[in-house]
């Protein structure tokens, strides 16, 4: 009995290859690297409310990391990356240093600054991945994170760009830029609401006021500016007044996450939907959740975008394996991949001119699912994001001003 | 095994578990709410956190919603349950069946029942199709707002539904135990059937009643889950505000987060007091009887 324990135990203490010596790595080449990475296991903690994706990474990449580099993937699913940062920073406080339990999380913006601020990432190995070379990072919108500069501490994964869906059988002529659509609220009482900020999906679309509160997004970029923020907030809080009897339930509630008001809008309780990501429509057209007529578009004076990217945090102990992970992540075969529409329709966050040929010619083979306005499209008109300085102070100003 | 083990060492893994688990991660939360967290660079305690949470606009309305969402749902259930027991309690035809159905949702998850109530009485819920193919209504927004609506209805009506059961378990296995006999004796002396249920069954069912109704306020007012899935965005109840400061980007809003938490676990307590109060005499008027 005891000798079969200890012969368990040491052949688990054997199967984990413990790589959390993060500067041993990066001393390293990149072969060895995947040397010490075989019979590593990941624990990737990830948004987990699409099936699509979640299929994409356990079945898809699980199957490839195992066969090619005999790594375990472990997708764990989170409704909010900002649980995982709690988990590591709660790490950081027990002294865990080289034991943690998350070795990979799908992340952005204001949760990278968090991140950064616990000193909580592990940074300044990225240029050992091979396929970085297929990233283009004198692209600001890729070297910087919601404003705050990537340093090396994050890998591009996916790039995607803010756009509205509506059931064109209901509204055949959707209003095309902010202006016409604070119009059409009032004139279609009860038809539009937005989830209250913070969630994720609500803070954009009231950041979407506020650049039109603001006359544009230039004047916003950079640091957090109190005077420039006070005279558009104050605005944007009477754009927001001003149509709230107009929203679903007369605006005394919200709805409190981006699923709620999806739900509303397969029901037909509401006219308009809006992701950040617009593939999501196409895939629940997919599902028979949302009607076969709907359609999503950007506004003309635009939408906002950014990039989403994968952090390996500081304590964990499978760094090796997880540098593979980010590297297979970003190769142009699975970039090109997930790109695919009954895969997952996401926007690569490589240049595809520095892909192979054969992954160009796929991406450009590539036919869209016609309820989800392709990326070109979008691209014509797109806005930054602004700094999480900004983002926070525009989140408490609407739980002060108009959530009460 | 020879003699019998010190009581405190068969009630060691039971302490263990308490102390270790849940103790601990209660101090912690109260070091954290006194803005004590190095790894932040916090390290000189003070009240900010306190003070902060009570004066912000949100918190008062946030705590009166909660108390009515458990004080509303542990009375209606409470009394609903008493009333389900006592009928229960009698043989009629059919008397299993409806036993059985009673307590069949007993299994289902909190979760699952909200989901399952959104379906039934949302404005685009079940009872919304059958009043609009009854040409009750003409557009989802006409049907009475059961869910997400300022009174908490439907967060109320769910764990009403999810309560009843058990209260009634609980009730039934009094009665159980308690026996019949009590109450013949009474209606033999010539007390009516209210009289033989208000002086006799009722006072014996008060501890199990105060108890069960003790745990489901409790429940009530500290779960997060119901209230997030059919709460309005505003008040918010007290856990979800607390959660929300908890995954609030801003590192900085952990202790406040903590210091939510904290209040609602003060409030748990004062409540678990006033339940003591409430059964001690009970029991010792019992036992000066027996």
């Amino acid at each position: 009995m005891l000798r079969t324990l200890a012969a368990l135990l040491l052949m688990s203490t054997s199967a984990l290859a413990d790589t959390a010596d993060g500067e041993a790595l990066k001393a390293m080449t990149w072969d060895q690297v995947v040397q010490e990475a075989r019979g590593g296991t990941v624990n990737w903690f990830m948004w987990g409310g699409a099936d699509t994706i979640n299929r994409y990474v356990s079945d898809h990449l699980g199957a490839i990391l195992k066969r090619d580099y005999d790594i375990t993937l472990n997708r764990v699913g989170v409704a909010d990356a900002v649980e995982v940062v709690n988990i590591v920073l709660t790490e950081k406080e027990a002294g865990i240093v080289d034991t943690g339990a998350v070795d990979l999380i799908w992340i952005n913006g204001e949760n990278f600054r968090s991140m950064k601020q616990g000193e909580l990432a592990f940074c300044g190995y990225t240029d050992l991945l091979p396929n970085n070379a297929l990233v283009n990072w004198d692209n600001p919108a890729i070297a910087n994170d919601f404003g705050v500069p990537v340093d090396g501490c994050e890998v591009p994964w996916n790039t995607v760009q803010f756009a509205f869906a509506h059931d064109s059988a209901v509204v055949a002529d959707p209003p095309r830029d902010m202006a016409a659509l604070l119009e059409w609220i009032k004139a279609n009482p009860g038809r539009f609401t937005y989830p209250a900020p913070p969630d994720f999906t609500g803070s954009v679309f009231v950041r979407h006021v506020f650049y039109h509160a603001a006359g544009g997004a230039d004047a916003l970029l950079g640091p957090f500016d109190q005077a420039k923020f006070d005279e558009a907030a104050t605005k944007t809080w009477a754009i927001l007044n001003e149509i709230e009897p107009f929203l679903w339930r007369e605006g005394q509630t919200y709805p409190n996450t981006i699923a709620q008001l999806n739900e509303l809008f397969a029901n037909g309780e509401v006219d308009f939907t809006f992701n950040y990501d617009p593939s999501q429509f196409g895939l629940a057209v997919q599902a028979g959740t949302y009607p076969a007529s709907t359609r999503s578009y950007g506004l003309t004076d635009g939408t906002i975008g950014n990039t989403n990217y994968t952090l390996i945090p500081f304590n964990s102990p499978n760094k090796a394996a997880a540098m593979v992970v980010q590297n297979l992540l970003l190769s142009g075969e699975e970039q090109l991949e997930k790109a695919k529409p009954e895969v997952w329709g996401a926007s690569p966050a490589i240049d595809i001119t520095r892909s192979p040929a054969e992954v160009q010619a796929g991406f450009a083979a590539i036919k869209g699912h016609p309820s989800v306005v392709s990326a070109d499209e979008l691209a014509k008109a797109a806005l930054p994001e602004l700094q999480a300085d900004w983002l926070t102070a525009i989140e408490a100003g609407w739980q002060a001003q108009i959530g009460n | 095994m020879t003699g019998r083990a010190h009581p405190l060492w068969l009630l060691a893994p039971a302490l263990l578990l308490l102390g270790g688990l849940f103790l601990a991660a209660l101090g912690l939360t109260l070091i954290r709410s006194f803005r004590y967290m190095p790894v932040l660079g916090l390290t000189d305690p003070d009240l900010a956190a306190y003070a902060s949470v009570l004066t912000s606009p949100g918190f008062l309305s946030s705590l009166c919603l909660s108390l009515w969402i458990a004080l509303a749902s542990t009375v209606i259930s409470a009394a609903l349950a008493l009333g389900t027991a006592m009928l229960l309690r009698q043989t009629f035809p059919g008397r299993r069946l409806i036993g059985f159905l009673v307590q069949m949702n007993l299994t289902v998850p909190h979760v699952v029942g909200a989901v399952g109530m959104l379906y039934l009485v949302s404005q685009s819920g079940f009872f919304a199709r059958l009043a609009y193919t009854a040409g009750l209504i003409d557009a989802p927004g006409q049907f009475p707002a059961l869910t997400h609506d300022p009174f908490a209805i439907g967060v109320i009506l769910l764990y009403v539904w999810k309560e009843v059961p058990f209260i009634t378990l609980i009730l039934l296995a009094n009665l159980q135990s308690i026996g019949a006999d009590h109450e013949a004796t009474a209606r033999s002396l010539g007390a009516s059937r209210w009289q033989a249920f208000r002086h006799v069954c009722l006072p014996m069912l008060r501890p199990g009643l105060l108890a069960s109704s003790a745990l489901v306020f409790a429940f009530a007012f500290g779960a997060y889950e119901i209230p997030l899935l059919m709460g309005a965005s505003s008040p918010r109840a007290l856990p979800v505000l607390a959660w929300q400061s908890y995954t609030n980007v801003d590192l900085a809003t952990r202790p406040e987060a903590a210091a939510m938490a904290v209040i609602i676990a003060i409030i748990g307590l004062a409540l678990l007091l006033v339940y003591a109060r409430l059964t001690r005499p009970l029991a010792n008027r019992g036992r000066d009887a027996g």
